[in-house]
């Protein structure tokens, strides 16, 4: 990746407390478009925090945000969505009594409809392109096989696959995916970590927290380390490996 | 996840030019049609079972106010305490027409289905901020004050205050005055209507949304979705069905007691929908249908214990039969021997997912410890 890219996203000074904890601290963050950017540190760390404020769920104190050239601080949820970014969030959020294909319909109606439409002459049954659409988005992440099953019923991992695919359907430019592998057999990390990167080469940004250091090393092209609500470290995976602030706050000895 | 595959990416949304299904297919013209026969012969199959023509008529008006409350309730999960005020302001506000403006139902209507819209979003702005118990009580609040505007000396001039809405002229549609089967006929063909819009909405983008706000608002949110116009849609359209219900009743009698804007008007469409099954359309349809035959029928042979026996029954239901009548039906369904779909999803490598749920937690929870 080269330097001269142009930034999708620009995260300046941004600090948010929590009565008197300081969750987030003063943080610079910039994310290059079509790029892979991991953000890692300690649990606790205020990695959550940081995507909250991206996408509006908390509104930051102080700071500034830039996404694709327009401020978004302040604006609605749904509105800085609507941008084109989609979230994985730490524990999945689906639809637990909907189907596995309505789950994924949702997103990819709003991406059609965008926020609000009162679409009612029309009949979401097998065969219309949105269920299409969203079939092979499940089959995309590996759940084809329990399309028409209420996404209650699917194992934790699955739940995590599942919210992949309902945040694909809605074809961000950017995505943010917070621990998506957690809970996920060695396999079907891998297999997630082989998705990812084959979105990248479509051009798709992501912003990926992991605690897994394989999962990191081999799928970003840029680290974040956080601790404390403070960043104490950036670069390329290199780099940031072999600072010893980051060793000592995070990595250990062990991960090296 | 082994089956991601360059090539399965990449035909992926190619398929996006299918064509649409139809709206309505055969299996829902057999159920709309075997729907429009049982309520077109109502008042006659009512009679052999000891009911009378008009009952029909006031089973026909409440099950579209019921079904009106299904679509909030059994869409959105959002459970109105407060549906008495719309249909009692339609009630008052067609009376009202017909007394001073009009006789002819279809003006008098016209307005009070205006009015009605703008009643529904100024209380759906006001309580829609907050759900669950909160918005319930909210929604409650509203109808209360809404009784208690009704009642005010200030209105009471309007309104006939305690005595209720008085005088009023019997409706006619077309120049003819509308009487007995014309009127069962006229509000038969608001529930058929009613019920074909409520079947379409369930299975359209629209109705997806509105199940999608029961499941997890939060997720509908921040997958970019406007959250809130959708719940104010679906209040609002719950909210004309209880008016045109409404408004049929002042047909139905040419009287507006105050009790139709009480909370007990409320309270009743509340139990209708319980005990018929909510979220299945039909099932408050059918809760309605059973309260007004066991209030009007069923309460001539047991006497003046009716309530207390229709308590049990309720309580009886919520134990033991959540899912109402429509559930029952299903039970006895599958007890015969029937299948229904099944859609449980077979999870047998649950328990090594689980334990490394509780590893994870585990060794969470002994970093947060060494920090
Ligand atoms: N909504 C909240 N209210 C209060 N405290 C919070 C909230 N969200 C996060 N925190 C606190 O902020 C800190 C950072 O949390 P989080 O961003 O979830 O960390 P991470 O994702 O890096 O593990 C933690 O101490 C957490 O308890
Ligand atoms: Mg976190």
């Amino acid at each position: 990746m080269t330097a001269m890219k142009t930034p999708i996203l620009e995260v300046r000074g941004v600090s948010k407390s929590f009565g008197g904890l300081r969750a987030l601290n003063d943080v610079n963050l910039t994310v290059q478009e079509g790029s892979i950017h991991a953000i890692i540190g300690p649990n606790g760390a205020g990695k959550s925090t940081l995507l909250n404020v991206l996408i509006g769920l908390i509104e930051a104190d102080e700071g500034t945000i830039t996404y694709a050239g327009e401020r978004i601080r302040g604006l609605s949820p749904h509105t800085i969505i609507q941008k084109g970014i989609a979230r994985v969030f730490q524990t999945p959020q689906i639809f637990p009594g909907l189907t596995l294909v309505e789950n994924v319909a949702i997103a990819a109606l709003a991406k059609r409809d965008g926020q609000f439409g009162l679409r009612i002459l029309e009949s979401l049954r097998p065969g219309h392109p949105v269920m299409a659409e969203a079939e092979e988005h499940l089959v995309d992440v590996g759940l084809a096989g329990h399309l028409r099953s209420e996404a209650q019923h699917l194992s934790r991992g699955d739940k995590r696959r599942l919210e992949l695919a309902l945040c694909l359907a809605a074809r961000p430019r950017l995505l943010l995916l917070d621990e998506p592998t957690a809970g996920m057999s060695r396999h079907d990390t891998n297999s997630t970590i082989e998705l990812l990167k084959h979105l990248s080469r479509k051009g798709m940004t992501k912003i990926v927290i992991e605690h897994d250091m394989h999962v990191v090393f081999s799928l970003s092209e840029r680290i974040t380390v956080l601790a404390q609500g403070t960043v104490i470290a950036e670069g390329a995976p290199q780099e940031v490996r072999g600072n010893p602030r980051v060793q000592e706050a995070y990595l250990g000895g062990a991960h090296t | 996840m082994s089956n991601i595959t360059e090539a399965g990416l990449a035909t992926g949304y190619a398929r996006a030019a299918s064509r649409q299904p139809a709206l309505v297919t055969g299996t829902d013209l057999l159920v709309i049609g075997a729907f429009v026969l049982v309520v077109l012969t109502m008042p006659w199959w009512l009679v052999l079972i000891a009911g009378y023509e008009a009952l029909a008529t006031k089973i026909v008006i409440w099950a579209i106010f019921a079904l009106g409350f299904d679509i909030l309730l059994g869409f959105t999960g959002y459970l109105s305490f407060g549906h008495a005020a719309f249909f009692g302001s339609a009630a008052y506000i067609t009376g009202l027409s017909l007394k001073h403006l009009t006789s002819d139902i279809v003006p008098a209507m016209a307005i009070s289905f205006a009015g009605l819209f703008v009643i529904a979003l100024v209380i759906g702005v006001l309580t829609l901020r907050r759900s669950g118990i909160y918005f319930s009580i909210l929604t409650l609040a509203f109808a209360e004050m809404a009784h208690a505007l009704i009642l005010s000396s200030t209105l009471q001039a309007w309104t006939g205050g305690d005595n209720g809405l008085t005088g009023l002229p019997t409706p006619t549609l077309l120049g003819s005055p509308m009487r007995g089967l014309t009127v069962f006929y006229f509000a038969s063909a608001f529930l058929v209507a009613g019920f074909i819009a409520a079947l379409v909405i369930r299975r359209s983008p629209f109705g997806l949304m509105l199940r999608a706000i029961k499941e997890n608002p939060m997720r509908l949110e921040y997958t970019g979705v406007n959250v809130f116009a959708y719940k104010m849609s679906a209040f609002v359209i719950s909210a004309m069905y209880a008016g045109i219900a409404g408004s049929l009743t002042v047909i139905y009698e040419p009287y507006v007691a105050t009790e139709y804007i009480y909370w007990s008007t409320s309270g009743e469409v509340v139990i209708m929908s319980v005990i018929g099954g909510v979220g299945t359309l039909i099932g408050p349809i059918l809760g309605a249908g059973f309260m007004l035959y066991f209030e009007n029928v069923i309460q001539g042979f047991i006497g003046e214990q009716w309530k207390l026996v229709l308590g049990l029954i309720f309580v009886f239901m919520v134990i033991f039969l959540p899912g109402g009548f429509v559930d029952l039906a299903r039970q006895i369904w599958r007890s015969l021997g029937h299948r229904i779909r099944a859609r449980r999803y077979n999870v047998p490598d649950m328990a090594p997912e689980a334990d490394e749920d509780r590893l994870r937690r585990r060794l969470d929870r002994e970093e947060a410890e060494a920090r």
